[in-house]
């Protein structure tokens, strides 16, 4: 008789597990298909003739027969056959993405190593500050950073248009680099790495470098991969700081970002219907790609790193 | 004997101070660049912002800077003057609509998150595609949106239904609702992503053994969610909630791809009139004190939002790590969307 219950109370909980799975499935999918929709038109968008385009606004994708490439090699070559903007636009937007998540990664990890793993007066200080700084509202140092940056372009003479990029692309990478909360993160990683492990390393001889290098930096994949998520995304997707410093200085410097919120974005986009859906696009792959290689790892890490500290 | 002791002590004694003499010395060295470059460009900044506020200053123009002491305030406080008049009637707009998007967003959510927890086939799938939308730059949302509810030549929603709904027009607080609709639909896809994860991340961390108690009394689904789940996610539901409002103080890119020629230009936040007047180049380069105030009004009303978070939640996370840590985070993600500036990072 008491078998008999056990077994009939299991089956119930058996059953109530399932009904949620089924539920949750449904309810899951059509999330997820709402929230990919967007970008499903986009694509499907990208793909249609100017005739389609016009005739056929309900559709998602072209109708069979009208897909076209048009959008996409359009964009590389002016008629004149110069380099058009379309890939200056991603060729800025690469190189200084990848300098930043490159150069922030190697910040953080150095700062986190020096601030757990080396004993140095003025540690607790130093701490204190970072904290304190991310309560501070940035938004008061964005006009003087502004006019900072206006006086040395104006002092550096720097009006040739190689010169104004060099600095445009300085002023939008190095001061990213320092972004406090990714040096908190790596440094609430790094306090859990044991003790015990760094100081055997230590007496069998191994240097800091060694130690950094060899130990330290492969038990911090998954909080690099957050990082790198983070950092990529943020940097690339940046609108308000490069228009900022790209403010007046024509089509040619701007990122890809920049570039369609202001050639394309909202009532700017009259009669490029293709062509702007076709760059987004574009400007999406690279992100996509990294989420696709980070996505488990960074969204596990992104649900624990705060369990973590 | 005891000598011999003694001087294996000493020199062991120098041996450690001088180690740590060059670990000291190697700590500084590598950590100069980074406070250097954090000086530099974020901090002189920031303190500036307090210098400008009494100058009359004009960057094209540096050797005409005047002392002029309060008067960028008062110019701040005249409602007369139309450029002050528009700062302070974009704090309506945005307050209204910080007050819709937080129980949508923390809604849905939530929602997300708890059937996320259910672990159904395929959940880590589901999971990347409801995030994927905010790794999304605001440029693509804002190309990708305006064309679904674009006018019904080209517009999506407007030829599904065969309607003329002019979404994206409109002027606020007249007839912009459907606007600031299709902002919300956009932020709400947009944000719902980071807060998501977080809030699995803190349903996964709830004890089993608290469900299986309330379970014990009698306890149904609506009652488990009632008084485990919830009560357990407290101290991060409010954080997200001050995270948000506090976020969208500083909305910018939204209102700014999202738009028709009419209200191209109107100001929905106090963001967007900052960015616009910065912007202007040499026209408005001599009201750069005059600006600068307004940032300063700007960052005081977002600081004291947060230090009213701060009291309000110090009992409550008095002790708990993880709320302090998903402070850390709620926090991050508000100000990385809006003053991820390069000027001012």
């Amino acid at each position: 008789m008491r078998s008999v219950n056990t077994k009939k109370r299991l089956t119930k909980s058996q059953i109530t597990a399932r009904r949620e799975k089924i539920v949750s499935f449904i309810v899951l999918a059509i999330a997820a298909f709402l929230f990919v929709f967007p970008l499903i038109y986009m694509l499907g968008t990208s793909f249609k003739s100017e005739l389609d385009l016009q005739t056929h606004p309900e559709k998602i994708f072209p109708t069979p027969g009208q897909w076209t490439l048009k959008h996409y090699t359009g964009f590389f070559i002016t008629a004149s056959g110069e380099l058009d903007n379309m890939p200056k636009w991603m060729f800025n937007s690469i190189w200084s993405t990848a300098a930043t998540v490159g150069l922030t990664l190697l910040t953080d990890l150095i700062v986190a190593y020096v601030v757990v793993f080396l004993r140095w007066k003025g540690k607790k200080v130093f701490m204190k500050l970072l904290f304190a700084w991310m309560a501070a509202p940035t938004v008061i140092g964005t006009a003087p950073g502004l006019m900072i940056f206006q006086t040395v372009k104006n002092a550096l003479g720097a009006n040739t248009s190689a010169g104004t990029y060099m600095l445009v692309y300085f002023w939008l990478v190095v001061p990213g680099i320092t972004g406090v909360f990714n040096v908190i993160l790596m440094n609430n990683f790094f306090r859990t790495i044991p003790v015990d492990i760094i100081e055997s390393a230590k007496s069998d001889g191994a240097s800091h470098f060694k130690i950094f290098t060899k130990i330290v930096c492969p038990l911090a994949k998954s909080t690099m991969m957050v990082i790198v998520l983070f950092t990529f995304a943020a940097s690339w997707n940046n609108l308000q700081g490069p228009q900022l410093l790209m403010a007046g200085e024509g089509q040619a410097i701007q990122t890809i970002t920049v570039a369609l919120a202001e050639s394309y974005g909202g009532s700017s986009a009259w009669g490029a219907q293709g062509v702007s859906m076709a760059t987004a696009v574009f400007s999406l792959i690279p992100v996509l790609i990294i989420f696709i290689f980070t996505q488990n790892k960074m969204i596990e890490g992104l649900a624990s790193t705060g369990v973590k500290g | 004997m005891k000598y011999f002791e003694n001087s294996v002590r000493d020199e062991n004694l120098i041996a450690r101070k001088r180690q740590r003499a060059k670990e000291q010395v190697s700590a500084y060295a590598l950590l100069t660049p980074f406070i250097i470059i954090f000086i530099l460009f974020s901090l002189v900044p920031f303190i500036m912002g307090f210098v400008y506020v009494f100058l009359r200053y004009d960057p094209y123009d540096v050797g005409a800077t005047q002392f002029y002491g309060l008067k960028n305030f008062e110019m701040l406080f005249n409602s007369d003057i139309t450029m002050s008049k528009s700062f302070w009637e974009s704090f309506g707009p945005v307050t209204v609509y910080a007050l819709c998007t937080f129980p949508i967003g923390t809604i849905v959510a939530f929602v997300l998150a708890y059937f996320v927890n259910m672990c159904p086939p395929g959940y880590k799938f589901f999971r990347a595609c409801i995030y994927l939308p905010s790794l999304v730059s605001i440029s693509i949302a804002g190309i990708v949106f305006c064309n679904i509810f674009g006018p019904s030549g080209s517009g999506l929603l407007n030829s599904w239904f065969g309607t003329d709904i002019d979404w994206l027009g409109g002027l606020p607080f007249k007839d912009d609702f459907l606007r600031w609709v299709v902002i919300l639909i956009v932020c709400v896809w947009m944000g719902v992503g980071g807060n998501f994860v977080i809030y699995s991340g803190v349903l996964r961390d709830i004890p089993k053994s608290l469900y299986e108690a309330c379970e014990m009394d009698g306890g149904g689904r609506l009652r488990k969610i009632l008084h485990v789940t919830l009560p357990g996610m407290k101290s991060t539901l409010s954080l997200t909630m001050f995270g948000t409002v506090v976020g969208m103080l500083g909305l910018y890119g939204q209102p700014y791809v999202l738009n028709t020629i009419e209200n191209k230009d109107v100001f929905v936040g106090p963001m967007m009139w900052i960015q616009n007047y910065l912007m202007g180049g040499l026209t408005y380069a001599k009201l750069t004190g005059y600006i600068c105030a307004a940032a300063l009004v700007l960052g005081i009303i977002s600081a004291a939002l947060g230090l009213i978070q701060r009291i309000a939640m110090a009992d409550r996370v008095h002790g708990d790590k993880y709320g302090v840590a998903y402070a850390r985070f709620a926090q991050l993600k508000s100000q990385s969307e809006k003053y991820k500036g390069g000027a001012s990072q």
